[in-house]
């Protein structure tokens, strides 16, 4: 009984984000869409749950779900949205669009169902511990690097954002 | 019973492929940002799913999850500043209509 609990967890999860993921794309609200597209990002740190990875899951929910899902709903309350209902899907580039994805995407479904896990795999701890060792330890200066990137981003958004003093004069 | 870790990554194509269609069909740039960072999201499933289950690789798939997160946030900062900049020069967020990206 116990056995059919991950298969179960796992169906209701890729449901929710195959869902979710196409709700973005079809739907025409663009506040719903933003919403939903934090469902996915739930689901999918429902998944680094169930794959043992507990403390990327929690990156997950606290970057994602919380800063990037707030980000994205700013972007959506400051700009003005048109109901376009009808020009979503019949432009020029939507066949070429549907052609070259289902082209490309059906492969790879084939192909990525092909991984098989590692025969010999024991069962694992959390991933907290290889994690912090290997982000302060091999990958030290990358994750400097990252730092720098994200203030430089920071400012740089600051900078784009910002309205100029004479620029309000006539 | 154990899920196998094909099951995993064809979710996560899955995923990156409709984000793929979201950013080549949908015109609003705000959605198309909300596209990229699934795409993203599914590299990071693939990622983890990797490394928790691929068996010669260490753990350590993980980390590269980090800086993806690390890159994500600072791309939907930057994402978001030039299509608040934009707007300010011409009134729409419509990609078809915003031809010149010179201020």
């Amino acid at each position: 009984m116990f056995d059919l609990i991950e298969p179960i967890v796992f169906a209701i999860l890729a449901v929710g984000i195959v869902g979710a993921a196409a709700a973005v794309v079809l739907i025409d609200r663009i506040t719903s869409a933003a919403l939903l597209m934090a469902f996915t990002f739930l689901c999918v740190a429902g998944m680094f749950l169930l794959l043992g990875a507990e403390a990327v899951a929690l990156f997950q929910v606290l970057i994602y779900v919380g800063a990037i899902t707030v980000l994205i709903l700013y972007g959506v309350m400051f700009t003005p949205q048109r109901h376009r209902a009808y020009a979503l899907f019949f432009q020029k580039q939507t066949p070429l669009a549907g052609v070259v994805v289902a082209l490309i995407a059906l492969p790879v479904l084939v192909f990525s169902f092909s991984f098989k896990d590692a025969p010999d795999l024991q069962p694992r701890g959390g991933d907290l511990i290889p994690l912090a060792t290997s982000l302060f330890g091999d990958y030290a200066f990358p994750f400097e690097v990252a730092s720098v990137l994200l203030l430089a981003a920071m400012v740089g958004a600051i900078v784009l954002v910002r309205r100029d003093e004479d620029e309000e004069l006539p | 019973m154990h899920v196998p870790l094909g099951a995993y990554l064809v979710i996560s194509s899955a995923l990156f492929f409709i984000g793929v269609a979201g950013v080549l069909t949908r015109r609003n740039a705000v959605v198309i940002l909300m596209c990229v960072e699934l795409m993203l999201n599914a590299a990071n499933l693939a990622l983890v799913a990797f490394s928790r289950r691929f068996g010669a690789i260490d753990q350590r798939g993980s980390v590269f999850v980090v800086f993806v997160f690390v890159i994500a946030a600072a791309e939907v900062a930057v994402g978001l500043a030039i299509v608040l900049s934009a707007y300010r020069n011409r009134p729409t967020v419509d990609v078809d209509e915003v031809r010149a990206l010179k201020g």
